[in-house]
C-alpha cells in the first residue's frame, strides 16, 4: 500500500514537473489597437472679432467701435489661435425692417503657426447708407463669431 | 435685390493677416499682379517668388491652380 502511494505520488510528482517545463506559450500580442485619443486636428480657432475705421501695422484696429461715419472704411480685426490652413470669410450685412442684403463678401485663406490676427475691410465710394449692419466671420464655412454696427 | 435695399455694388473690399496667407494662382495672374493685390505695390513680386521657390522655379512662370505662399509684410 505504502509503495503504492510513493508511487503515485512520484508519478504526480513527474507529471507536476513535466508540466513545469513545458515552454510557455509566446504572450499572445494585447490586440489592443493603438490608443484611440486621435490628437484633435491641427485647426484655428477665432478668438476676438473686433470692428474699427483704422488699422495697425500688427491688424489691430486702433480703436474698437461699432458705430461709423458715412466715409468710414470699416475694419474687422480677426484674431485666430492655433495652427494649420484655414479659409477665413467676412460676410457684410446690411440689414433693415428684419431683412437682410449682402454688402460683401470675402475669403482669405491663411497659414498660421500660431497666433495671428487677419482682417478684412470695406469701403463704399459713395458712403454707406445710414442704418445698421453685420459681420460675420467663418472658418471654413462655419460661423466663428458676429459683429453688429450702425452707420450714422 | 428688395427695391427698398440700397446698392451696393460699389462696395470695395480687401483683407491682409500676420500670417501667411495661401493665394490660388488663377489665369491671367503674374507674380506683379499678385503682389500689386496683395500688397498695393507690384514691386514686391520678388518676396513672393522668395517664399515660393520650391513650386516656382521661374517668376515668369506661375499656372492656374498653384497655391503660393504670399508673406506678411
Amino acid at each position: 500500500m505504502q509503495t503504492k502511494l510513493a508511487f503515485g505520488l512520484l508519478a504526480a510528482l513527474v507529471l507536476v514537473l513535466g508540466g513545469c517545463g513545458k515552454k510557455a506559450e509566446a504572450p499572445t500580442p494585447a490586440s489592443n489597437p493603438a490608443p484611440t485619443t486621435t490628437a484633435a486636428p491641427a485647426g484655428v480657432t477665432v478668438g476676438a472679432i473686433t470692428l474699427g475705421n483704422a488699422l495697425g501695422a500688427n491688424k489691430k484696429v486702433t480703436s474698437a467701435a461699432d458705430s461709423f461715419a458715412k466715409n468710414d472704411t470699416i475694419y474687422a480685426s480677426v484674431d485666430t489661435t492655433g495652427a494649420g490652413t484655414a479659409a477665413l470669410k467676412a460676410k457684410w450685412t446690411y440689414q433693415k425692417g428684419g431683412k437682410e442684403t449682402l454688402v460683401k463678401e470675402d475669403t482669405q485663406t491663411i497659414a498660421p503657426s500660431g497666433p495671428a490676427t487677419s482682417e478684412f475691410h470695406v469701403s463704399k465710394p459713395d458712403g454707406w447708407p445710414t442704418g445698421d449692419y453685420r459681420v460675420e466671420v467663418f472658418v471654413a464655412d462655419k460661423s466663428a463669431g458676429t459683429k453688429t454696427f450702425s452707420v450714422k | 435685390m428688395s427695391e427698398d435695399m440700397p446698392d451696393f455694388s460699389n462696395v470695395q473690399s480687401g483683407s491682409s493677416s500676420t500670417a501667411t496667407k495661401i493665394y490660388e494662382v488663377v489665369s491671367g495672374d503674374s507674380l506683379s499682379k499678385i503682389a500689386k493685390r496683395e500688397y498695393g505695390n507690384a514691386s514686391e513680386w520678388k518676396r513672393i517668388y522668395e517664399a515660393n521657390q520650391d513650386i516656382v522655379k521661374d517668376p515668369d512662370k506661375i499656372f492656374p491652380g498653384q497655391m503660393l505662399k504670399i508673406p506678411s509684410l
